[in-house]
């Protein structure tokens, strides 16, 4: 059974995954419950668990969720971020599809079936979003974006210290789309409390928070049957075991650590033990005894008090132990074990088997060793002196069932993921073409010499001319639109206009309601628009013109207009072919931030919008409209209950704004999130997209797909 | 191999407060458990219709453990309430009606669940610091220099679980039983930090209530034949005590991974039996009177040791072996060599006891901090309720030594407390509104929602068609006989309020709980000697109910504040 691979079916798949994410996306989300046929329950607002748990069957629903629990893999957050992005931009894709159609294939479809030419055409922009993910995405994170971002690092010294503030923002919004709103602002002081308590300094951020990552399952306790508001942080390790002996102690204790039994074995594997008498029998029996008794006899000697075992000890040792007063617990995990090595900064252990010559054992100091009794449950509670950067600390989690509890595990555990993100650099590097303002030297030019009866100019002045002609010409016009159509490839006079001169705006900002829906009904229709805009070249001409003249018109409907011709420009089949390109390299260094709220969204939005109208190729061009209306989606869906000012139009008209005229942005919302997890989604939801689109047919095969391929890899050979 | 199963997708249900299923199926679980509330609560009568064990409790773990629940949102609700008794032993009824109550008032409300849960939390932290607060007027501070509050704490626990079937002269001997084996564990010797005992509760089926009775120390049970055999060697002296974890039962303990290879007519039970009566020896060297043992004593070794005037009883049990070994402070002996004397223990004196049909070891230790509950009772179903009632009991009597405090039950805190919150909501919103999650209107509308759940809970004690009133001067909870006439002089009618602290004739006026009375005035706080006056007062524990509040109101939200529901059907 085959089913063709269309947007269509994709975008339906994907809808129905928003549909359920986007109730429980951003501060107002709600919670969902989880059960399993065994009787388990789990609250969750994490997306990802959310998608596993639905066990979607539809081939490509499973081909995005993989796609999103690969993203998690990485990065931990962004899960319901991920599905509403690509349906907006399978919707995107979707609405104008009869109109891309002639623009984008038009060369190649006529021989084949309408699904095949679809498919080409989605070919063809799957490529174009593959090449803008490898090659311009980082460019617009470090040219464009770069100069927006925070930092969670205080600003007043040189050195990198963590703002306490910034970090409770940060984890605050963070907590806001992941636990309950009953509880967020607790859970995220707790965490706050936390990290502040658990950092030794501020140097080797990285570690501490790879750490905490790797160690966090034995970090924490939950307890279910308590009030949230119990919840609290130990000072120490808390170990899920109780002792096997207590013995009470002051004062620091010595403490060893093994990970086999203390007296020697019987027989050992693989030996075979001959026994001629029952003397024997007895004589080697003691012997293992005083063998046992010694070794508990040195160790009291070196006035060690506990003993660490991640296997149970026979009862011979317990009973030695409790005579020379050390207390033991048996059965720790590996990990346990391992944790306890790092922060005491303890060497590994030595074979068990060594244990009967003395001085191998390694000792460490615990500041207290004892019993913490948590709902009738017994753990140890290890006061654990650091030699590293991570000073032991245990979260106790509280809950009145322990789906809630596990919800707040793994939220802190997400946050902590985060975090370790956060605190990484990434590395950009992309090429820079020279069609960006920035860039100097152009080869371009020469190109356009050649086709255009221009003086020869440098790129950025070049504009100005052009404008000129425009002015100038205003009776010629016909002549100024042959201009305008050579070279609406890589600018557009309009641009120059938007981007640099801030006169055309003093009139945005006491504009009402009803001029911002406006606004955003011509924003939503312009891609539609693009091409049903290519017959009447002239009428639009008119409008961009028409701007030159008179810059003090209002700014936001033109700002569409502009965008409607930077899409019919696009459009224009020319190429060019040769082009010389810069490879850069950068890096988002470790602890970039922005304000919560869509404000990456919108700012992407606003920088593609004006990449767009100075793109050359014409799947850039559509590329970037369509990723920069995408974008839009997440914002309109946070702020979907807002009303006032607080609504989607108004901050999305105040934002830009903001941008235009150079000032800073005024978020509405306080809290942070962190840059690099947002640029891993953005890349994330492309690869995804990419993925989807250049499928043109999902084949239902009975076997295992795994043998397909082994088949596969024969028929090669 | 593994089998591979393809697995079904899941099914999602969303607004699951709104479906249809939960809309017939929460009333009627709110209805179990409304009806079991209180003294006058009604029993339930839980059997499976195949025949075996019969359960009648009107107790909520032993209520909802039992039932299965499908829907997973009264899941959420009933294990919440499990995890709560599981801590707190007490307030599992209380805490599931005003959950459920809470939830139907929520979504009656015509509000988004965003500001419901928004404002329910901020009564819930008016709530829980008015509780802890000095001048809380319904909780009363535990004066440990008498028995009276504890008694009454104890009887009002008893009181309120009628399956127990108890008398009111039971009742009272009873809470007596359970106050004097809980004294009993509290160490004589008073350090930084105590360490209470335990107390064990011994069944004694077939007898008589009153039959039942406490003693210091331990009662180990055992036949009458062994009974006998020992009971000549007793001395009516202290004892020297050996306990054992390790095994003496005389099989070949382990021998490593390797194998052994043994000679013809070597026989390695031999050798351990050897081992075992040397170990015997050295006991009866030592003087060891009695020796206890977690596993099996070998018959040679026990015969061996009753010749030499040893008592010794095995198979006690992992459960035993703590209490056992703090009560005769000896340490559990792991080995088969030599024993070290440190770890011998001792008791006061050990006698034998006969209660009904059952024979006793009784061993008294030099300091008590172990008691055995004596429990009777003629039926078995009225026996395990028994249990549990007195297990409740002694860890709320062990809570409140922690928390010295009670509240006044009877539905008085609840009453109190819903006049203490209209009060704050109606004349100082301000103290209550903490960001800009919901507005003053919006609170004062959760807040009658709040005050209307907690006042339908103290309205749930009342089984009987009465009428459920409050006063509006120290808003405590009285209860009125049904079919009272229109005209009534309220005074006559009642007599106490619900804790059984204020008497009507005391110049109070009333309200219906059902009209919408909105006090002027806080409700003022009990006066001092009217709390310890009378000898009758009916209280609750202060930690489990105080925890049961919050518990409810964090799971009510929780419940509010889902959207969907993904059930897994593989």
């Amino acid at each position: 059974m085959a089913a063709a691979g269309s947007v269509k079916a994709a975008l339906q798949v994907a809808e129905v995954l928003e549909s359920i994410v986007s109730k429980c996306v951003g501060p107002g989300g709600q919670q969902v419950l989880c059960t399993k046929s065994t009787g388990e329950v789990l609250l969750s607002r994490d997306g990802g668990r959310l998608l596993q748990a639905l066990h979607v069957e539809h081939p490509i629903a499973r081909l995005v969720v993989e796609c999103v629990s690969s993203h998690l893999k990485k990065t931990g957050d962004g899960a319901k971020t991920f599905i509403i992005m690509l349906c907006h931009l399978l919707r995107e894709l979707d609405a104008p599809t009869d109109q891309k159609k002639d623009c984008l294939a038009a060369g190649n479809t006529q021989a084949h079936g309408q699904h095949w030419k679809n498919c080409c055409q989605w070919k063809c922009i799957s490529r174009a979003l593959v090449t803008f993910q490898a090659q311009i995405l980082d460019s617009f994170m470090d040219q464009c974006l770069s100069r927006h971002f925070l930092s969670i690092f205080s600003s007043s010294t040189k050195e990198k210290i963590l703002c306490r503030s910034s970090i409770e923002l940060l984890l605050d919004a963070y907590f806001s789309g992941r636990v309950g709103k009953n509880n967020h602002t607790f859970i995220s002081q707790l965490m706050c409390d936390y990290l502040f308590k658990c950092m030794a300094c501020n140097d080797g951020i990285e570690d501490f928070f790879e750490m905490v990552d790797i160690y966090f399952v034995e970090l924490n306790v939950g307890v279910a049957g308590f009030p949230v508001s119990d919840s609290r942080i130990v000072a120490g390790l808390v170990l899920h075991r109780d002792f096997s002996v207590y013995c009470p102690a002051d004062g620091d204790i010595r403490t060893v650590t093994v990970s086999g039994t203390i007296p020697p074995p019987f027989s050992t594997s693989g030996s075979e033990f001959v026994l001629h008498s029952e003397a024997q029998f007895q004589a080697s029996q003691f012997w293992i005894m005083e063998k046992t008794k010694t070794i508990m006899k040195y160790l009291q000697s070196q006035n060690v008090k506990l003993l660490l075992s991640s296997v149970k000890q026979p009862d011979l040792v317990i009973y030695y132990a409790e005579l020379n007063g050390i207390s033991v617990v048996e059965y720790l995990s590996s990990e346990e074990i391992s944790l306890i090595q790092r922060i005491t900064g303890l060497s590994p252990d030595v074979p068990p088997q060594s244990y009967s010559q003395h001085e191998i054992f390694n000792i460490a100091l615990v500041r207290f060793c004892k019993p913490l009794i948590l709902k009738s449950k017994r753990y140890v509670h290890l006061g654990l002196i650091s030699t590293c950067l991570f000073i032991p600390h245990c979260l106790v989690l509280c809950g009145p069932v322990q789906g809630l509890v596990e919800q707040h595990e793994n939220a802190l555990h997400g946050a902590f993921k985060m975090l370790r993100q956060l605190f990484k650099d990434h590395d950009l590097s992309y090429m820079a073409q020279s069609g960006h303002p920035n860039s100097t030297s152009s080869p371009l030019i020469d190109k356009s010499k050649e086709s255009d009866p221009l003086p020869e100019v440098g790129n950025n002045s070049m504009r100005r001319p052009c404008e000129g002609t425009v002015v100038k010409d205003k009776d010629g016009l016909k002549s100024v639109q042959t201009h305008l159509i050579a070279h609406s490839n890589w600018e557009m006079p309009s641009i120059e206009l938007e981007t640099a001169s801030p006169c055309p705006t003093p009139k945005m900002t006491p504009r009402t309601t009803y001029q911002t829906d406006n606004t955003m009904k011509h924003l939503s229709q312009d891609n539609t628009r693009i091409i049903d805009y290519h017959e009447p070249l002239m009428e639009s001409k008119l409008t961009a013109n028409s701007t030159t003249e008179n810059p003090k018109i209002e700014m936001s409907p033109k700002n569409v207009q502009v965008t409607r011709n930077t899409g019919k420009g696009s459009i224009l089949p020319v190429s060019f072919k040769s082009r010389e390109s810069y490879y850069y390299s950068s890096s988002l260094s470790a602890g970039c931030v922005l304000p919560v709220g869509g404000n990456f969204e919108i700012l992407f939005h606003y920088y593609l919008l004006n990449y767009a109208k100075k793109c050359q190729q014409s799947e850039e061009t559509a590329v970037s409209m369509i990723l920069a209306n995408a974008l839009l989606g997440v914002p309109k869906i946070l702020y979907k209950y807002k009303k006032g000012s607080y609504s989607f139009p108004q901050i999305y008209v105040r934002t830009l704004y903001a941008l235009q005229t150079n000032r800073p942005i005024v978020s509405t919302q306080t809290g942070l999130e962190s840059v690099a997890g947002k640029y891993q989604l953005l890349s994330s939801v492309l690869q995804c997209l990419t993925k989807i689109l250049t499928i043109d047919l999902v084949i239902n095969i009975k076997r295992q797909p795994q043998i397909v391929y082994d088949e596969d890899s024969e028929d090669e050979l | 191999m593994s089998r591979f199963e393809a697995k079904k997708p899941s099914v999602c249900e969303s607004d699951p407060l709104k479906s249809e299923r939960v809309r017939a199926t929460l009333p009627v679980l709110k209805g179990i458990v409304t009806s079991c509330y209180g003294p006058s609560g009604r029993l339930k009568h839980l059997h499976n219709n195949v025949g075996g064990h019969v359960c009648t409790t009107s107790q909520s773990s032993a209520l909802l453990g039992r039932l299965s629940v499908t829907h997973p949102v009264l899941k959420i609700l009933t294990t919440s309430m499990q995890n709560l008794v599981s801590c707190f032993s007490d307030c599992g009824l209380f805490m599931t009606i005003l959950c459920c109550n809470l939830i139907e008032n929520g979504q009656a409300l015509d509000l988004a669940p965003t500001t419901v849960i928004e404002s329910n939390k901020l009564l819930l932290r008016l709530c829980t610091t008015y509780l802890k607060s000095e001048v809380c007027g319904c909780r009363i501070p535990v004066d440990f220099s008498s028995t009276q509050i504890l008694l009454c704490l104890v009887r009002s626990i008893l009181t309120s679980k009628p399956a127990c079937m108890l008398t009111r002269k039971e009742v009272d001997h009873i809470s007596a039983l359970v106050l004097r084996a809980f004294l009993l564990t509290i160490p004589e010797k008073a350090e930084d930090s105590i360490i209470l005992g335990k107390s064990i509760i011994v069944p004694l089926k077939g007898q008589r209530v009153l039959d039942s009775t406490v003693l210091p120390g331990m009662l180990i049970e055992m036949p009458e034949v062994q009974l006998l055999r020992t009971s000549a060697i007793t001395s009516s002296s202290a004892l020297k005590v050996a306990l054992f974890c390790v095994s003496l039962s005389g099989d070949v303990s382990d021998t490593g991974e390797g194998t052994l290879a043994v000679s013809y007519g070597v026989c390695l039970e031999r050798a351990v039996l050897d081992q075992l009566l040397d170990l015997g020896r050295q006991l009866v060297r030592d003087h060891v009177g009695l020796v206890m043992c977690q596993k099996v004593i070998h018959p040679s070794l026990k015969q061996f040791l009753s010749r030499h005037h040893v008592i010794a009883i095995d198979r006690l049990g992992v459960a035993l072996m703590e209490p056992l070994s703090k009560m005769t402070g000896s340490q559990p002996i792991g080995s088969l060599g030599s024993v070290s004397l440190s770890s011998y223990g001792s008791v006061k004196d050990l006698c034998s006891a006969t209660f009904g049909s059952k024979h006793f070891f009784h061993l008294i230790p030099n300091e008590v901090t172990v008691s055995s509950l004596l429990l009777c009772s003629r039926s078995d179903a009225a026996w395990e309720e028994l249990k549990l009632t007195c297990q409740t009991a002694l860890h709320v009597l062990q809570l409140t030594v922690k928390d010295p405090f009670v509240f006044l039950g009877g539905g008085c805190t609840e009453t109190h407390l819903a006049a203490y919150i209209r009060h704050k909501t109606l004349h100082e919103p301000g103290s209550v509104l903490k960001g800009d999650g919901c507005s003053q209107t919006e609170l004062q509308l959760t807040a009658e929602a709040f005050c209307r759940a907690l006042e339908s809970l103290a309205g749930s004690l009342e089984h009987d068609g009465g009428e459920i009133l409050t006063d509006r001067k120290y808003g405590h909870c009285w209860s009125a006989q049904s079919h009272s006439p229109a005209a009534v002089n309220w005074p006559d009618l009642l007599s106490r309020c619900g804790c059984g602290s204020l008497s009507s004739q005391e110049q109070l006026s009333w309200s219906c709980l059902k009209s919408s009375y909105h006090p002027s005035m806080p409700p003022a706080c009990l006066p001092q000697e009217a709390a310890y006056s009378s000898s009758d007062l009916t209280l609750d524990c202060f930690t489990a109910k105080l925890n049961g509040l919050q518990v409810a109101v964090e799971t009510a939200n929780l419940i509010l504040d889902l959207a969907y529901v993904i059930e897994d059907t593989n």
